[in-house]
């Protein structure tokens, strides 16, 4: 029809092609949200397994779900105070 | 042999549940099944005024599940369809005066009782929700072709999963000249983002609205392409599996065979 014969010419993409793209990224962003239990969960265990080879300070790490348009990322920042000598 | 308790629910309110509810039941009832329609959404009913029943509610389900009347005495028995029925919701109380066990316990009941039990449930994902849910072995999620309905669906449909129903997708309100002009997701599109199995495809239909104003069904008008739709739909879940998904078109113009000819069309 005419709004497609205008869409060829200036190149515009149709509506419905937006929404159906951010649906499937909003529900997959949707799933990915953590509760706060499971992050505190997460963050212990982590924790515990870092501390078995650092020793790192525990007052001032971080743990955050990042997003981007694209990806999205688990970041743990912690600062390393010293390196565990392995045990025999 | 007991009947089937099938749960209507969207998520997102306004997409249509209800009047699927009342058509579906209502076309299974013309396909001569004995049919309860069960209007959850306590507080809130509406049924009963889309099925042109609101004068003769006498009990509701929750006088049913705390056991103040029997359920052939709540169930409102239309007389327009041979076999339907319509247990309306009450109106004074709040969602919370239903417990889980009690309704479970009467959708057990009401399938001794009838081939078919609907449940419309309300919008939300609550204890209204919850309680819809509980006696059902069947799912039905509707959603309109439009961000926010799908993205509802695509959250009840996880939460039907976890409680073992397999839901399958009625998508309502098709417009298949927006579809066509891309100004609208298609059902294919709906289906890739939702990945779930199809029950039928509505389309956009001013019966509706006609048939809610003066509280007749819609499946009774020939003329209702929403209505045919549903009837179909009924079909399915009757056992006729194999009866073909017809997906909505709209009349064909000069300009559309041009534009196909002329592959304009994406």
């Amino acid at each position: 029809m005419l709004s497609g014969l205008l869409r060829r010419f200036t190149g515009q993409k149709p509506s419905k092609d937006t929404a159906k793209k951010r649906l499937q990224f909003s529900l997959i962003y949707d799933k990915l949200e953590l509760n706060d239990t499971t992050l505190t969960d997460l963050q212990k265990d982590i924790v515990a397994v870092i501390s078995n080879y650092f020793e790192i300070d525990k007052d001032s790490l971080e743990l955050k779900v990042k997003r981007d348009d694209n990806v999205s990322a688990l970041v743990f920042n912690t600062p390393i105070l010293h390196v565990k000598r392995k045990r025999a | 042999m007991e009947g089937k308790v099938i749960v209507v629910t969207s998520g997102k309110g306004g997409v249509g549940k209800t009047t699927a509810t009342s058509s579906i039941g209502a076309a299974l009832a013309l396909e001569g099944k004995r049919v309860a329609i069960v209007d959850m959404d306590i507080g809130l009913r509406n049924l009963d005024v889309v099925m042109g029943l609101e004068n003769r509610i006498v009990f509701n389900i929750v006088d049913v599940v705390q056991g103040k009347c029997k359920i052939s005495q709540a169930a409102i028995r239309d007389r327009r369809i041979e076999n339907l029925f319509l247990i309306p919701a009450s109106q004074s109380d709040n969602k919370d005066v239903l417990t889980t066990s009690g309704v479970e316990r009467v959708a057990r009941q009401l399938r001794k009782e009838f081939d078919y039990v609907i449940m419309d449930s309300p919008a939300g994902i609550e204890k209204g929700f919850e309680n819809s849910i509980v006696g059902a072995n069947e799912a039905l999620v509707i959603c309109t072709p439009d961000v926010s309905a799908v993205r509802d669906a695509d959250r009840v449909i996880g939460l039907l999963y976890s409680r073992s129903l397999n839901p399958k997708l009625i998508v309502n309100r098709i417009e298949p000249a927006r579809v066509e002009r891309g100004e609208m997701l298609s059902h294919e599109d709906v289906l890739e983002v939702l990945s779930i199995d199809l029950a039928g495809l509505v389309p956009m239909d001013e019966h509706v609205l006609i048939a809610s104003n003066t509280g007749t069904p819609l499946v009774l008008q020939n003329e209702s392409k929403a209505g045919h739709a549903f009837k179909r739909i009924a079909r399915r879940l009757n056992g006729e599996a194999d009866l073909p998904i017809e997906v909505p078109t709209h009349k064909t113009g000069l300009w559309r065979k041009l534009s196909k000819t002329l592959g304009l069309k994406r």
